[in-house]
């Protein structure tokens, strides 16, 4: 066991200052994981950041003397170790989630666990996005067998609530030992956990590795850096972003980091937000014009595409995978598309921060929790028993990896080696990062978020926000008001 | 002997449509318990929601421009290809086949030719030379209707084309033989025998056509990305209708929009009829 910083005793100054050194050697051959210097007892600056989701991640934190350094932290709940996966009893439930792309993986894990638990068995029920938001959660109403089921993180996972169909995980002891604390949050309302968020993804841009380093560009960190390097980007020949202004929840991603450091804290955003999902203020406040504002700078700059209103997510992914654009300002989870139309970027992709301010940085990035998994409170005690097995083992570390591998997906699991999946591995650096959970999901009403991402849209169309933001918003206040 | 199908009726059309108008009455999310509102969802869709009108709007004239072009190349079709000759049915069934092809797979197909940077449209219109016809299709409130009812008249327009030749088989070709011997041209029988002959033929293809132009819901989401284009400019009744429900959900709201919906509809099909009708019934 790792000995803490205040021990006296020589031998464990030894064995720290060994296991110190040791770190630093395997830090530095990682490709880019530990590479900013987090080393156990070094001095770090931003309290809070991590270095990844193992039980050996470093937190850093203030010590006994108040001076920020770099710990050993453990990033669940409790200090306990994650523990194996509760032995379900017999019998059959179903498991719905959204997810198609997954159905093979899931079908592996099922196999896998039934096979270790004969007389167990977990059924998937398994629906596209658009038709499982629509009526999935009508259907398990109905249907108590669906013990386990998915929902996205915001208004779609409310709505589950609302309906009394989620149990309360709070207390299970996988829930507190096997998963990132900070990921969970997406999964918790009125403090009980009722969903346990699966992904941990990054809504951040990702780049082409090898264009930057072409064309020698050093990500830029504020606003003005942003603009200057989309002119020059511009300049090259390039889209500077491969932005999907006609596929609205892609091109919202980036509204993620235009927001992160629109107010003076998470706190403050979190109450902009809040406000504007209630109408208490609309898109015409000084803050948002604030948003607004950078849309309009990046668009005079010539970061978006031609045409951007039309490009869809398709025609983006292509400007991204042809080598047309350097930056695909979406996320970690777009990676799998992108090797699947040119695998010779394999390895060849990293996720940037996005500081779209000259003022305070809040946050350098964006994560997201979502894919929350929910047991069914309305199933029976037994089948609930099953759910929550199923559950504890899917957040197991070694089913976690293979999920996460598989699928190019980060996952909000203790313990889980990415080094099976270069693209994962190079990009669980940013777990180092401060980040701040996606913001615009802070917009429950799911109108007041449509309409607010299609007035950006529109800002990055060639509107004025001076037309824009009055129109958007009266739509907003009658949305409201029916 | 009519007693079967007056319960089929009863059961699955008056019944669905009585408890949607009791539905129009509340304000439900499908969860909570409903709340009584009167004709709350009426007035307000008619007062206070500018959404409603855009839609209103946009559903006359996606109706308006596919009626017309649809039905006029139809019988513009129709009458070239109406003799059975190896040339003609080859073209019919050329011209038939986006008939047979799924809402999605023509959406999806026309989501490419449409792309503003990529497509083959606008790269055909800069080969050639007229930079300025390429436009941003799908993505510019201006001309994101017209794009889509452009697909709805080419996905649509063989199949109407079958409906009017069979139609204009019916018509006795004594009466194009003694308009020949009359000295008639080709203009002159068209308008004195075929179109008054063919006025049943239409009056079915337009009200179908009109349902048909109400119906293209899955059209304009799969070409939209699930949305209702740039700043609503495609929304029509059954995007308004499923947005409000299932994203919104609204379910009393909803009902509300879907009796104006099927008002607008019976409405415009009324006036097709008062138009064109009573010149066929003389």
């Amino acid at each position: 066991m790792m000995k803490t910083q205040g021990d006296k005793s020589f031998s464990a100054r030894r064995v720290g200052a060994v296991a110190a050194v040791a770190f630093a050697i395997v830090a530095t051959m990682l490709p880019s994981a530990f590479a900013a210097g987090e080393v156990l007892g070094k001095a770090c600056k931003l309290a809070g950041v991590s270095t990844g989701t193992l039980s050996t991640s470093l937190t850093c934190k203030a010590d006994s003397k108040g001076k920020l350094t770099w710990q050993k932290v453990r990033l669940g709940q409790s200090f306990g170790t994650p523990i194996a996966e509760i032995t379900p009893p017999k019998g059959s439930i179903e498991f719905w989630h959204y997810r198609p792309e997954d159905k093979a993986y899931f079908t592996k894990i099922i196999s896998d666990y039934e096979a270790k638990y004969p007389g167990t068995k977990i059924v998937q029920v398994v629906k596209t996005t658009t038709d499982y938001n629509a009526t999935a959660r009508v259907q398990i109403l109905a249907n108590n067998e669906a013990a386990l089921f998915a929902s996205a993180r915001g208004s779609i996972f409310n709505d589950f609530v609302k309906s009394g169909l989620t149990a309360d995980l709070t207390n299970e002891r996988f829930v507190k030992r096997n998963l990132v604390a900070k990921g969970i949050s997406a999964g918790v309302i009125g403090g009980k956990v009722l969903g346990v968020p699966y992904h941990y993804l990054f809504n951040n841009p990702v780049y082409n590795t090898e264009l930057w380093a072409k064309e020698k560009w050093t990500i830029p960190t504020n606003l003005t850096g942003w603009v200057s390097w989309c002119k020059d980007a511009k300049a090259k020949g390039y889209v500077p972003l491969a932005w999907p202004g006609a596929t609205r929840g892609q091109a919202a991603q980036i509204s993620n980091s235009a927001l992160m450091n629109s107010a003076a804290s998470y706190d403050a955003l979190s109450d902009n937000l809040a406000d504007l999902n209630s109408g208490k203020i609309d898109l015409t406040s000084t803050w948002f014009k604030g948003v607004a504002d950078i849309y309009v700078k990046l668009r005079n700059a010539g970061c978006f595409p031609e045409n951007p209103t039309g490009v869809t997510e398709a025609a983006a992914y292509n400007l991204f995978a042809t080598g047309k654009s350097p930056i695909l300002p979406i996320g970690t989870f777009a990676m799998g598309s992108i090797k699947a139309l040119n695998p010779a970027l394999t390895g060849k992709m990293q996720l940037m921060s996005m500081v779209l301010t000259d003022g305070k940085v809040v946050a350098e990035g964006i994560m997201n929790n979502t894919f929350n998994l929910s047991v069914n409170a309305k199933s029976t005690p037994g089948d609930q028993r099953i759910a929550k097995s199923f559950l504890s083992y899917l957040a197991t570390g070694a089913v976690g990896a293979y999920y996460a591998n598989s699928t190019t997906q980060h996952v909000n699991v203790l313990d889980v080696d990415y080094s099976a999946n270069v693209d994962l591995l190079n990009t669980s650096s940013f777990q180092a990062k401060n980040t701040m959970l996606a913001p615009r999901f802070l917009l429950l009403n799911t109108s007041v978020s449509d309409l607010t991402q299609d007035a950006l849209i529109q800002i990055v169309g060639g509107k004025s926000p001076d037309d824009v933001l009055p129109d958007f918003s009266k739509q907003i206040k009658q949305k409201l008001a029916g | 002997m009519g007693s079967p199908a007056l319960v089929l009726f009863l059961a699955f059309y008056l019944y669905p449509a009585l408890q949607n108008l009791q539905f129009a009455t509340r304000r439900w999310d499908g969860i909570s318990e409903p709340e009584n509102v009167g004709f709350r969802n009426f007035t307000n869709l008619l007062t206070n929601d500018d959404l409603f009108y855009k839609t209103l709007g946009n559903n006359i004239e996606f109706t308006f421009l596919v009626v017309i072009f649809q039905t006029a190349l139809a019988l513009l079709f129709a009458v070239y290809l109406v003799k059975n000759t190896k040339t003609t049915i080859a073209l019919r069934t050329l011209y038939f086949f986006p008939t047979i092809l799924s809402s999605v797979s023509v959406g999806m197909i026309w989501l490419f030719l449409y792309d503003p940077n990529f497509g083959a449209l606008n790269l055909f219109f800069k080969s050639v030379g007229l930079p300025s016809f390429a436009l941003n299709w799908l993505g510019s409130e201006t001309s994101a209707l017209y794009a889509i009812a452009f697909t709805q008249v080419w996905f649509h327009t063989g199949q109407m084309m079958v409906v009017y030749i069979a139609g204009l088989q019916q018509i006795p070709k004594e009466l194009y033989e003694a308009a020949e011997v009359d000295g008639a041209s080709r203009w002159k029988q068209f308008t004195k025998i075929t179109w008054p002959m063919a006025m049943p033929t239409t009056l079915v293809v337009m009200a179908y056509t009109t349902v048909q132009s109400f119906r293209a819901f899955d059209l304009i989401m799969v070409m939209t990305n699930s949305t209702a284009g740039p700043n609503n400019a495609t929304s029509i009744f059954s995007t308004l209708v499923f947005f409000t429900l299932f994203n919104e959900l609204r379910l009393g709201y909803a009902a509300a929009q879907t009796i104006f919906m099927v008002l607008t509809l019976v409405l415009i099909t009324w006036l097709q009829r008062r138009a064109f009708g009573k010149r066929y019934e003389k």
